[in-house]
């Protein structure tokens, strides 16, 4: 079945919402092996770059995906961090065997420092493990 | 000598400055994906009566040739080309606003071009704007 990726009303002018729409569709396109935890993800992701003054709400409906502008219904997990870190979240080393990130990457060890020093703030993950993994293997470009 | 942004000697002058940043030699030295296109949208108030762009053509962390165009020519011939209000790109230019966070703020909108590769060149991308600070600058406004 082919995946739906479509931006709400109003997510049109909101750059991070239309970039994040587009880098999953490529995501998909370039590397289909991803499409399976696609097709499992769901539940509401904010996304919140603080330095920009820019939100939206990534809502996974089980290959279905709708960007909304802002922070739209209850949040499953959220992701509060400067802008930098949010692209560098996209950049995330995985794995080559189980594709998990991989704590030898050199990003993933800037976002750990980021969470550990607080700059980079993620609330629910622990609660949402599976849809942060899911969510983390779909957005990396690796 | 001070060039007018936009123009076409200050296109050959931005040539200069990002071939004189160290910073985007060293980012943008496995860059191997084409030319860049920065296209300044028309402002009649500003004397802009069309679309403008310039392509850089960007290889290996150098840059080999800029030109002048139109943007019907920057869009066919750029795999990535970037638009945005004069304004815009004089904050970024000038440092007032960094390229990437405009473009989550959709100051500065990627119309062309494959955004993985971009997002894996992130620094290079920003090198390459911040590149345009070292040319000598004459702003419509």
């Amino acid at each position: 079945m082919a995946e739906v990726i479509e931006l709400a009303p109003g997510a049109s002018e909101n750059g991070l919402a239309t970039m994040l729409a587009e880098l999953v569709s490529q995501n998909l396109a370039d590397k289909p092996h991803k499409r399976a935890d696609f097709a499992k993800l769901e539940g509401r992701v904010a996304i919140v770059a603080e330095d920009a003054g820019v939100a939206l709400t990534l809502e996974f409906q089980r290959g279905r995906l709708i960007v909304h502008d802002g922070i739209v219904g209850i949040p499953d997990v959220t992701v509060r961090a400067p802008s930098d870190d949010v692209m560098a979240m996209s950049l995330v080393e995985l794995t080559p065997r189980r594709a998990l990130p991989d704590p030898r990457g050199e990003t993933m060890r800037k976002v750990w420092e980021g969470m550990r020093s607080d700059r980079i703030r993620v609330h629910g993950a622990l609660l949402h493990a599976p849809l942060m993994l899911r969510l983390t293997r779909v957005m990396s470009v690796h | 000598m001070s060039h007018a942004f936009p123009s076409p000697e200050w296109t050959d002058a931005y040539k200069d400055a990002v071939n004189a940043n160290a910073a985007y030699r060293e980012a943008g030295k496995t860059w191997t994906h084409g030319a860049v296109a920065f296209v300044v949208e028309k402002d009649a108030a500003l004397g802009l009566p069309d679309d403008c762009a310039m392509i850089l053509d960007v290889h290996g962390g150098e840059c080999r040739a800029t030109r002048w165009v139109a943007r019907s020519v920057a869009e066919a011939e750029a795999p990535f080309v970037i638009v945005g209000r004069y304004d815009r790109w004089k904050d970024v230019i000038t440092g007032k606003d960094d390229p990437i966070k405009s473009m989550m703020q959709n100051k500065l909108r990627l119309v062309k071009g494959h955004l993985p590769t971009i997002i894996r060149y992130v620094e290079s991308s920003r090198q390459l704007v911040k590149s345009a600070s070292a040319v000598d600058s004459r702003w419509l406004a």
